[in-house]
C-alpha cells in the first residue's frame, strides 16, 4: 500500500514538474517567434516593399490591359488606385502591423505556416508546411547521425582517457583540441577537396546519386555514401573539443569520495565507471551535449550550402535570398519546435537519471 | 587459526612524491589485530592516520612513490598478491572500510539499499531478494528504519547516511571493518549512538574493528588496545584500560592531560610546538623538539621498547624496561 502511494504521489509529482516545464517552454518559443516575425518583417518595412510591388504589378497589369486603352488617365488611375485597395485588403495590409504580427504569431504557433511568397517545393507546392516537410528529414538525418556519432564516441574516449590520465594518448587528444576552434564546414572544404578530387573517392555533394536509384536498398547506400564527407566534418570539428572537456569532468568526478568508496568496495573497474563515474555525471554531459546541437544547428546553414545538401539549412539560407517572409518564419518556427522538443525531452531525461530533480526544490 | 591475528602489519611504509620531496606519510607501522578485538589508532591530524587506511585497503591516490612492508590478512601477505586478487578476496571479503567523507560516501543517484547491497551482490554473486534482505537486516544493526533502503542519499540526513556507510561495512560479514573517522562529522550525541551500536555489534558477531581517529574520548567507547601514531609511527601501543590511565610515552601522557573532563578543575594542556614535517623528520626520536623530558639519547632513533608485557613503547626512558 505504502509502495503504491509513493508511486502516485511520484508520478503527480513527476507529471507536475513535466507541465510546468511545457508551459516555460511555450513562453520561450512564442517569445523567439514574435521576435523572428519582427525582425523578418523588417518590423512592417517589408510591407511597405510589398505595398509598392503590388502597386507597381497592378499598374502594369492595367496599363497593360488592351481594355483599358480607351480609358482616360484619371479614370485608369482610378482603377488602378481600386485594384490596388482592393489587394491590399485582401492581403491584410491595411491594418497595422502590430495587428497582423499577433495573427502572423497565432497562425505560427498553431504551425498554419501559410504560403509562400514565391519559392515552391520540389512537388510543386506552394505551401510553406510541404517546402520544410520535403526538407526537414535531410537535415534530421545528416544532424542527428553525426551528433549521435560524437556523443558515443566522445564519452567513450574521454572515459578511456581519463583513466590514463597523463599518458601520451591523452596528451595528443588534449593537443588537437584547439582543431574544434573551425566549424564543420571549414573542414568540409577539405574533405571534399581531398576525397571527392584528389582521391575521387566519395560523392563532392548532394544527397543521392542523380538520377537516384530505384532500388531501396541502392537508395539507402548512395545517401549514406553522401553522407560520409558531411558527417565526418562534423565529427572532425567537434570530437576534440568534447573528449577534452569531458575526460577532464571525469577526471575531476573520478576523485569524488563515493567513487574511492567503490573502489574499497571492491566493485569491478567497468561498474565503477558505469554507476560511480558516469551515471552521477550523465546530467551534466548531456546538457553540454544539447550545447553542442544547438551550435550545430547554427552552422547548418553553411554546412549544407557546402555539400549542397537539400535540408533545412539550404532551404532557409535560399529563402533570406529571395526575402521570402513566410519560408523565413516557417524555417524558424521548425526549428524554436525541435529545439523545444530536444528540451523537453532532456527534461525528462534529467528526472530519470537524477532523483534529486524530480522533486524539484523541497 | 584461533590465535592468527585477523590484521598483522609489519615495517608498513607509505611514501609520497611531491613537489618538494618524498613524504612519508606512513613510516615503519607495526601492530596487530586480533579476532573480536578493537583496535583504535589515536594520532592527530596529519600523522598519517588516513594514509595507513588507504596503504591498509590500498586505495592509492597517483602520487605514491613507496608502498612497502607487509600486511597479513589472516595469515597471507596481500602485498604478494595482484591488484585484481586484493580486489576479489581482501576487498569486503575479509575487510571493509568506513571512509573518512563517510557524508559523502554514497553515490547520489543510487538508491541507498541498492548500493549498500552492492558488496554482496559483487562479491558473494547474491541474488537480488537476498541482497536486500541482508541490507534490511544491516540496516536494523545498526538502527536505520528498514524503508530508508528505498530512498536516496540526498532523502537522508548525515547521521543517516553515516549508519547507511557503516551498514555497507557489515552486509558482507567481514572479519575486520576498518574505520578511518567515521563519526568525525557528527554531533557527540549522534556519535555516541552509533559507538554504542558497534560496541553491541563487536559483541554480538565478533568482528574485528579498526577505528582510526583523533578523537580520544570517543574512541574510548569501543577500544580493546590503542596504537598511538606520531609523525608516521607508532609510539605506543598499549590496552585500552592502560593507556587511558597510565600512558607510557612522554606524548601520551601530554595527549592525555589535554582531554578536557567534566568535573575536574585541572585545565586541559596544549602541547607546544608542532608536529616534525614528514618531508625531512628528525633522525632521532620525532617527538624530542617538543618533549619535556628530552635527552641526549633522543638524538638517535628509539626502537619500541617493553614496559609491561602488553604495553610497548618508543621512548628511550624505557630503554632499561620500564623505569620513568
Amino acid at each position: 500500500m505504502t509502495a503504491t502511494n509513493t508511486l502516485a504521489r511520484n508520478l503527480g509529482r513527476l507529471s507536475l514538474f513535466l507541465g510546468k516545464r511545457v508551459l516555460a517552454l511555450l513562453v520561450t518559443i512564442t517569445i523567439g517567434v514574435y521576435l523572428t516575425i519582427w525582425i523578418a518583417n523588417m518590423g512592417g518595412k517589408v510591407d511597405e516593399i510589398r505595398e509598392l510591388q503590388i502597386r507597381t504589378s497592378v499598374a502594369q497589369e492595367v496599363r497593360n490591359n488592351p481594355a483599358n486603352n480607351d480609358l482616360p488617365p484619371n479614370e485608369r488611375n482610378q482603377l488602378i488606385q481600386e485594384r490596388v485597395q482592393n489587394e491590399i485588403q485582401r492581403l491584410g495590409l491595411d491594418e497595422p502591423f502590430i495587428y497582423r504580427s499577433g495573427d502572423y504569431l497565432a497562425r505560427a504557433m498553431s504551425l498554419r505556416l501559410g504560403r509562400a511568397q514565391n519559392m515552391s517545393s520540389d512537388a510543386g507546392s506552394r505551401q510553406v508546411y510541404a517546402i520544410i516537410g520535403e526538407r526537414l528529414p535531410a537535415t534530421l538525418l545528416l544532424f542527428g547521425t553525426a551528433n549521435l556519432i560524437v556523443f558515443f564516441l566522445a564519452v567513450g574516449a574521454a572515459l578511456r582517457l581519463s583513466r590514463r590520465y597523463g599518458s601520451r594518448l591523452d596528451r595528443t587528444v588534449i593537443g588537437l583540441a584547439p582543431s574544434s576552434a573551425a566549424p564543420g564546414w571549414f573542414y568540409g572544404i577539405f574533405l571534399i577537396l581531398i576525397f571527392a578530387f584528389i582521391w575521387p573517392m566519395l560523392p563532392a555533394g548532394g544527397m543521392v546519386r542523380v538520377p537516384p536509384p530505384d532500388n531501396d536498398w541502392a537508395y539507402a547506400l548512395s545517401v549514406a555514401k553522401h553522407m560520409v564527407l558531411p558527417v565526418a566534418a562534423m565529427v572532425v570539428s567537434q570530437i576534440f573539443i568534447a573528449i577534452y572537456s569531458w575526460r577532464t569532468f571525469f577526471l575531476i568526478h573520478s576523485s569524488e569520495d563515493y567513487v574511492e568508496m567503490a573502489r574499497a568496495k571492491g566493485l569491478p573497474e567497468r561498474l565503477i565507471e558505469r554507476r560511480y563515474i558516469l551515471r552521477p555525471t550523465l546530467l551534466p554531459i548531456v546538457t553540454n551535449f544539447l550545447l553542442m546541437l544547438i551550435g550545430l544547428w547554427s552552422g547548418a546553414i553553411i554546412l549544407e550550402q557546402v555539400f549542397n545538401w537539400p535540408g533545412l539549412g539550404t532551404l532557409l539560407f535560399q529563402a533570406i535570398g529571395q526575402r521570402d517572409t513566410p519560408v523565413i518564419i516557417g524555417g524558424v518556427v521548425i526549428f524554436a519546435y525541435l529545439l523545444a522538443v530536444t528540451v523537453f525531452l532532456l527534461d525528462i531525461l534529467y528526472a530519470i537519471l537524477d532523483p534529486r530533480v524530480r522533486g524539484g526544490p523541497k | 587459526m584461533a590465535d592468527r591475528p585477523v590484521l598483522d602489519v609489519r615495517d608498513l611504509q607509505l611514501h609520497y612524491r611531491t613537489r618538494t620531496g618524498s613524504v612519508r606519510a606512513v613510516d615503519g607501522v607495526d601492530f596487530q589485530v586480533q579476532r573480536g578485538e578493537a583496535l583504535v589508532i589515536l594520532g592527530e591530524s596529519g600523522c598519517g592516520k588516513s594514509s595507513l587506511a588507504k596503504a591498509l585497503l590500498r586505495v592509492l591516490p597517483r602520487n605514491i612513490s613507496h608502498l612497502g612492508g607487509q600486511v597479513r590478512v589472516d595469515g597471507m601477505d596481500t602485498m604478494h598478491y595482484s591488484e585484481e586478487w586484493f580486489r576479489r578476496n581482501i576487498r569486503w571479503q575479509r575487510m571493509s572500510f568506513v571512509m573518512q567523507a563517510a557524508m559523502n560516501a554514497l553515490n547520489p543517484v543510487v538508491r541507498v539499499g541498492k548500493q549498500v547491497a552492492e558488496p554482496l551482490r559483487v562479491h558473494q554473486g547474491a541474488s537480488k531478494a537476498h541482497a536486500q534482505h541482508r541490507a534490511r537486516e544491516v540496516f536494523e544493526l545498526v538502527g536505520i528504519p528498514p524503508d530508508f533502503l528505498q530512498r536516496y542519499p540526498f532523502e537522508l540526513s548525515g547521521g543517516m547516511r553515516q549508519r547507511a556507510v557503516l551498514a555497507m561495512s557489515l552486509i558482507t560479514e567481514p572479519d575486520l571493518v576498518l574505520m578511518d573517522e567515521p563519526t568525525s562529522a557528527l554531533d557527540v550525541l549522534t556519535q555516541a549512538s552509533i559507538m554504542n551500536r558497534l560496541k553491541g555489534i563487536k559483541r554480538d558477531t565478533g568482528t574485528s574493528f579498526v577505528l582510526i581517529t583523533h578523537d580520544v574520548a570517543t574512541s574510548s567507547e569501543l577500544a580493546d588496545r590503542v596504537a598511538l601514531m606520531y609523525a608516521g609511527r607508532i609510539v605506543e601501543h598499549a590496552p585500552a584500560e592502560t593507556f587511558f590511565t597510565d600512558p607510557a610515552h612522554p606524548y601520551a601522557k601530554l595527549l592525555m592531560s589535554s582531554v578536557p573532563r567534566l568535573r575536574q578543575h585541572e585545565r586541559p594542556q596544549s602541547i607546544p610546538g608542532e608536529p616534525p614535517s614528514l618531508a625531512e623528520p628528525p633522525a632521532g626520536c620525532r617527538f624530542a623538539d617538543r618533549c619535556p623530558q628530552a635527552f641526549e639519547r633522543c638524538g638517535e632513533d628509539p626502537p619500541a621498547f617493553n614496559v609491561t608485557d602488553e604495553q610497548a613503547t618508543r621512548c628511550w626512558l624505557y630503554a632499561d624496561g620500564g623505569t620513568s
